[in-house]
């Protein structure tokens, strides 16, 4: 194993990977030989139930897992599905023709639906996801013209290729493991691709996300419309199946969480994990209810409610997640010690200081009658680091906000200069990144469930939109950060010094022009913050600009050409950094009879 | 690879489930055991397993002794999966169901393809045998005898003995909003609409609904002198109470089957308020039993086998159909499915044979012809028939 | 006018009823800020059991509370303690979900196996009887329910600021980290506060139950409206369930007159909607943040 893992080329996926795909290949196979093999009814049946909740449950996934956004209510699009290829089929056109419109309606809804719902987290998104299903289930029970109402609608038996309806049961299989085949095929280019990687940054970290820049909004929207379509087009199908709907089986919450439960159980934001759920539990169900559904009323879905119970408690990762603990506990150990900065080598004498590329006027921020900001006006020159220092409370952090989207000011202006040479003024995250800046939080925001490498990729896509570009870019900024060794590791497990090195490298990866750190040096090593100085000067001399702030005053004063001082939301003092720490005022607002103030 | 092998031995397990014997005969009792349908799908199989014992107790059907594989409905796609694993892997010569309208619709479509006999004994849906099966056939009544006998029942009994014409009574249909209150409250507007009756309003509500209150009020406030409700359990124990708490009382309060039926309603209820209180519904137990030879000894098998009483009359009516059906089979010249629709196709059985009742005879889409519901009212806490003349058991009452 | 002073009565002894239902529910919210999808199963256990005892002792169902809220709180206080506790550290929300709504699938179908898919009737003891109060008509027990949800909302609210353990309860719903730090045991803290909602639950269970008779699937129509009245009132406020009920119950009421009964649950769904996207934190939220993510 190990020798495996040395000779292989950096770029090769991790080792276990490849008696996965065995696995996975022959699993797709078995879903589609055994029955044919076997050749029974009902043998087609239960892999025909497996191929549609695996690609149910796989389309799920791409907003539940990927997204995290948990959705109780899948089967309102599962519904539009079938009702459109009903009702169309009726009409006497093909459900083939039918699935694509239930798609659009679905992706319509929603966009809709889940336009307004993003703000909401968690149970209450469920929750949120709950209603709309029962409204409607009501307004399908209510608009029984349309419907059918409560007595659902039936097709007519038409047979043949067509109208999806068939008497043999070989061509539902391969309709059904074809639309399984369609929604695997989505999920993993969802999730191997930019879009997954943005996904997965929103779910862990929405502000960090929106700093990388990140549309955070449109890729949830995106998310949600494949899933929605791939959902819709599977119902369509299920329909045809099943030849007959009615509001009360299709809009149903009970089949929402089947649907769901099958990706948590598989390995909720794995791409075959749903795959596997289903794999695993629908013939389960299948045995469970020929052996105990027809002794005791209630037994079967007992024991359902109980192995849902133990999944969650002994397997909160699902299937996947054991099976990747068993396969990571193999792999080598990541090094436990701090590795260090790679120190960079310089260029002897540094450029001049450019054109100015931001322009800072008269902000001003109030929360209420509390003046947070107040009148801070500055300008920042191509190829400058300026350091922005002040007790606590002083107001930085609102400045930062302003001066990169995350909060809008009262009052005054934030222009930036654009590759074009205009100043342009931007507003949200998503323009402030377009426009070259880049941002880490004083509260170290980490994807915590991506790697290391994964992090800072998502700060890469930003310049370098193809995976394998991103990902070299990503290892590149690593190295320079003195990440390398952990690339692999989940940024979860990383220090509070590398989890800082962390934030930086992701928006280094950005390749931004104004790179704003917000306490970088805090909480790290002398050593380091030596090593981190030289870092920032060797970014500083490819032409980057610097706003720094930094409490570490070592570091500020052999880094900074120039040093603002910021106290009450007021600039009390500015120039160059060993004036400013003579500056009686500065001295004061740092040391004495203001403190009061400056405290709060 | 241990995934692999643990589907094909999955595949082989449900494979090897399939039970073999010699000199039996398999046939599928398809009812929803589990799930929110279940109580009245486990009454309704009961009726099925009854006629199963006494073809069995008096030598089977052909000689060959009858063997009931269950197959559980919970939903409808679990309904078409239970009548495939019936069909192909536990071989059997026809399916029995299946109590609920959209199982019955779901699993008859995989039956029908396989060209095995579906017998349906107790779904009331128009639906099931208006698609012209050829291997479909339904001995119950439906909905449209439940809408019909309603209607018949108010025109002929009710509105003479309130001492009005049919015309001036001021109807309102409440029904829980499922298929099933649908389906009979749309067969009581039509019939009502041909007899003249004047239904002033038409109200849907979810079965799972804790308060009627407001639906209590708009009755109220439009003078309503007849009630019709299509309901399950819960909902007419929650009509009954809330109307007699609001100090409503209808001049007639009709009940469509389901919960009206059942001794736990009256019993929720209260002996005082489901007094006088009609009912549409499968035959039930207090009848004039010349009219139903046979009621007798089943109620006594029933009381014997399981040790309570009847909980409703579903049990009675599945166990009329099964019987006739299990009869016809009997007298066929095989086990062949043509064989046996053709058999089942030539049943004659005329009024006032059965058990329930009603005769049989197959007409359009293999419908039971001869079906009919009959009316009821709970009178000193017993439901007693009332309608048809013939089948009742007591005149019916009203309040003054 | 008569009809409608009715229908206002209604409403409000309608939300009497979701105030006793939801109390519990948005105390576990507010305090261990887990949604709790099982707490209808909850109402339907309590509700079986003043059955089981109302019947086979003869007592009043009133009565049977000294046995109901204490069994209700033990099975509070275990979830939390041996299903909720352990994935309060989860990656994410949804095991937690997943959790409760296991619990439910499996309490909801324990029932079923237990008793059977029939209907039981608690006797009502003369609770139905109707009481005349001016124009309107309203049952005697649903006055009580009413008047013990008042009483449980003050009574909760005492104790929350008089008592020690109210404070600390308070401390750890707004800072657990910091409640923590102070010396507080902050697992015990939400063993406790879940046993105390599920035991709310359980008194609602005993009041309810000789108006409504109780069957396997009873708690998911109350599950899901006590879940519009917490959301509407605001996250883990008391005060905010109580007045959030009497909205719903109105609404409900109103709305199952004018628009029509099979709409009425569209309508409130709809006004819970609007509120989730226009006021996540409800009418008397504070500024807690929905997202638990970041």
């Amino acid at each position: 194993m190990q020798r495996t893992e040395t000779f292989a080329p950096p770029a090769a996926r991790p080792v276990y990977l490849r008696p996965a795909a065995l696995a996975l290949a022959t699993v797709l196979a078995a879903l589609f030989l055994i029955p044919v093999v076997v050749g029974d009814a009902f043998i087609y049946h239960v892999f025909i139930t497996i191929c549609i909740f695996a690609g149910l449950s796989t389309a799920w996934n791409i907003v539940g897992g990927y997204a995290g956004q948990l959705s109780l209510g899948h089967a309102m699009f599962y519904g539009i599905g079938a009702y459109a290829g009903m009702i169309l089929m009726n009409m006497g056109v093909s459900p083939w023709i039918g699935m694509f419109a239930g798609a659009a309606v679905a992706v319509v809804a929603s966009v809709v639906i889940s336009y307004p719902c993003f703000r909401l987290h968690g149970p209450f998104f469920a929750l949120a996801t709950i209603a709309f299903l029962e409204v409607f289930r009501v307004l399908a029970l209510h608009f029984r013209d349309v419907t059918g109402g409560a007595m659902g609608m039936m097709i007519e038996l038409k047979l043949g290729w067509e109208w999806m309806v068939f008497r043999e049961r070989l061509p539902a299989l391969v309709i059904a493991y074809g639309m399984m085949l369609v929604c695997l095929g989505v999920a993993w280019a969802i999730r191997e691709h930019r879009l997954g990687y943005y996904l997965v940054a929103t779910r862990e970290r929405e502000s960090a996300a929106k700093a990388a820049g990140v549309q955070t909004v449109r890729v949830r929207l995106l998310a949600v419309s494949a899933s929605a379509a791939l959902t819709a087009m599977m119902g369509t199908f299920h329909a045809m199946y099943l030849t007959f709907i009615e509001p009360a089986a299709v809009f149903s919450l009970t089949f929402s969480i089947q649907i769901a439960m099958f990706a948590l159980i598989g390995g909720i934001g794995t791409i075959y994990g749903p795959l596997l759920g289903a794999v695993l539990l629908v013939p389960l169900t299948e045995i469970a209810r020929g052996a105990l559904g027809a002794q005791a009323l209630g037994l079967h879905g007992f024991v359902y409610g109980v192995v849902l119970l133990l999944v969650v408690l002994f397997m909160p990762n699902g299937i996947m997640g054991a099976l990747s603990r068993f396969t990571r506990e193999k792999a080598a150990e990541t090094p436990s010690q701090a590795g260090p900065v790679v120190s960079m080598p310089r260029a002897e004498t540094r450029p001049p200081l450019g054109a100015e590329v931001m322009r800072v006027e008269g902000l001003q921020k109030h929360f209420g009658g509390l003046h947070v900001t107040n009148n801070v006006s500055f300008t920042l020159r191509e190829g400058e680091i300026l350091g922005l220092i002040g007790p606590n409370g002083a107001g930085k952090t609102t400045v930062f906000n302003m001066i990169s989207g995350f909060m809008r000011p009262n009052g005054g202006t934030v222009s930036v200069l654009d590759r074009d040479g205009k100043m342009h003024q931007p507003v949200s995250p998503g323009d402030f990144a377009a426009l070259g800046v880049g941002r880490t939080f004083q509260i170290v925001q980490p994807f915590a469930s991506m790697t290391v490498e994964e992090n800072i990729m998502v700060g890469a896509f930003y310049r370098h939109p193809h995976v394998n570009d991103a990902r070299e870019v990503a290892r590149e900024t690593a190295h320079r950060m003195g990440l390398a060794p952990w690339l692999h590791a989940e940024a979860r497990g990383l220090t509070i010094g590398g989890l800082k090195r962390l934030e930086v490298a992701r928006v280094m990866a950005m390749q931004p022009r104004i790179l704003l750190l917000d306490e970088v040096m805090a909480g790290i090593n002398q050593t380091d913050v030596r090593r981190a100085i030289d870092l920032m000067l060797s970014i500083r001399d490819t032409g980057v600009s610097i706003i720094a702030i930094e409490h570490v005053m070592q570091a500020v004063m052999s880094l900074s050409d120039r040093v603002i001082v910021l106290s009450s939301g007021e600039i009390i003092a500015e120039g160059k950094p060993q004036d400013v720490v003579r500056d009686p005022q500065v001295i004061e607002a740092y040391l004495g009879k203001d403190f009061v103030h400056a405290d709060h | 690879m241990k995934l692999a092998g643990l589907m094909t031995t999955s595949a082989l397990a449900l494979t090897m489930m399939t039970p073999q014997a010699f000199a039996e005969v398999t046939f599928g009792a398809l009812f929803p055991f589990s799930g929110q349908l279940a109580l009245l799908g486990e009454e309704s199989a009961r009726g099925l397993e009854i006629a199963v014992d006494e073809m069995n107790a008096a030598g089977g059907v052909q000689g060959e002794q009858i063997v009931l594989e269950r197959g559980d409905a919970v939903d409808n796609n679990q309904a078409i999966g239970e009548a495939r694993r019936l069909i192909s892997l536990s071989g059997v010569k026809a399916i029995f169901g299946s109590y609920s309208s959209a199982r019955s619709i779901a699993a008859s479509q995989v039956a029908e393809l396989a060209g095995i006999p579906f017998f349906e004994l107790g779904a009331v849906a128009d639906e099931v045998t208006s698609r012209d099966f050829k291997y479909l056939f339904r001995t119950n009544p439906t909905a449209d005898h439940m809408g019909k006998l309603i209607v018949e029942m108010i025109v002929e009994k009710v509105a003479p003995g309130l001492g009005k014409a049919p015309g001036d009574l001021k109807i309102g249909i409440i029904h829980e909003d499922s298929s099933y209150g649908t389906s009979v409250a749309g067969h009581q507007e039509r019939y009502g609409k041909e007899a003249g009756l004047n239904i002033v309003t038409t109200m849907p509500y979810p079965a799972a609904t804790v308060d009627m209150s407001s639906m209590v009020l708009d009755l109220q406030s439009r003078g309503v002198d007849v009630v019709l409700q299509t309901s399950y359990q819960n909902d007419s124990v929650l009509f009954l109470q809330q109307a007699s708490e609001a100090g409503y009382k209808p001049s007639a309060i009709i009940g469509g089957g389901g919960g009206y039926s059942m001794l736990p309603t009256a019993e929720a209820v209260g002996n005082d308020v489901i007094e006088g209180v009609l009912d549409a519904d499968f035959t039930q137990y207090a009848v004039n039993t010349d009219f139903t030879p046979g009621l007798e000894s089943f109620v006594e098998t029933y009381r014997t086998k399981y040790g309570m009483e009847p909980r409703s009359g579903h049990s009675l009516n599945n166990y009329v159909g099964a019987l006739a059906i299990l009869k016809a089979i009997d007298a066929a010249e095989g086990l062949k499915p043509d064989q046996i629709v053709a058999a089942v196709s030539a049943i004659d059985i005329p009024q006032g044979q059965t058990a329930a009742g009603y005769g049989v005879q197959f007409g359009e889409g293999n419908q039971n012809q001869r079906a009919s519901m009959m009316g009821m009212q709970w009178q000193d806490g017993t439901l007693v028939t009332v309608y048809p003349p013939e089948a009742a058991a007591a005149e019916m009452r009203f309040a003054q | 006018m008569n009809i409608f002073l009715q229908l206002v009565a209604n409403g409000l002894m309608l939300g009497g009823l979701f105030a006793i239902i939801s109390i519990g529910l948005t105390l576990i919210f507010g305090i261990v800020k887990v949604v709790n999808f099982a707490h209808g199963e909850f109402l339907m256990a309590g509700m079986y059991l003043t059955w089981i005892i109302t019947v086979g002792l003869g007592l009043h169902p009133y009565v049977t509370v000294l046995a109901v809220a204490p069994f209700l709180f033990v099975l509070g206080a275990m979830t939390q303690r041996f299903l909720i506790q352990p994935l309060l550290l989860a990656r994410d929300d949804h095991v937690q979900i997943f959790a409760t709504v296991g619990l439910s699938t499996a309490l909801i179908n324990l029932a079923l196996l237990i008793f059977g898919a029939d209907i039981a009737n608690t006797p009502a003891s003369g609770l139905r009887a109707p009481v005349q109060i001016g124009p309107v008509r309203i049952l005697e027990g649903q006055v009580y329910i009413f008047i013990a949800a008042v009483l449980l909302v003050i009574g909760l609210q005492l104790f929350l600021s008089r008592t020690q353990t109210g404070r600390a309860i308070r401390a750890v719903a707004q800072n657990r980290a910091a409640a923590q730090l102070m010396g507080i045991n902050v697992d015990r803290i939400y063993v406790l506060s879940f046993g105390i909602g599920a035991a709310c639950v359980g008194l609602a269970a005993s009041l309810v139950a000789p108006l409504y008779p109780v069957s396997s699937t009873i708690g998911t129509y109350f599950v899901l409206t006590a879940f519009v009245v917490v959301v509407l009132g605001g996250l883990g406020s008391i005060v905010g369930a109580f007045v959030g009920a009497m909205i719903i119950g109105l609404i409900d009421s109103m709305a199952g007159f004018y628009i029509g009964s099979d709409l009425r649950e569209a309508v409130v769904f709809g006004v819970f909607l609007v509120i989730l996207i226009l006021k996540p934190s409800g009418l008397f939220g504070t500024r807690v943040s929905l997202s638990h993510i970041s």
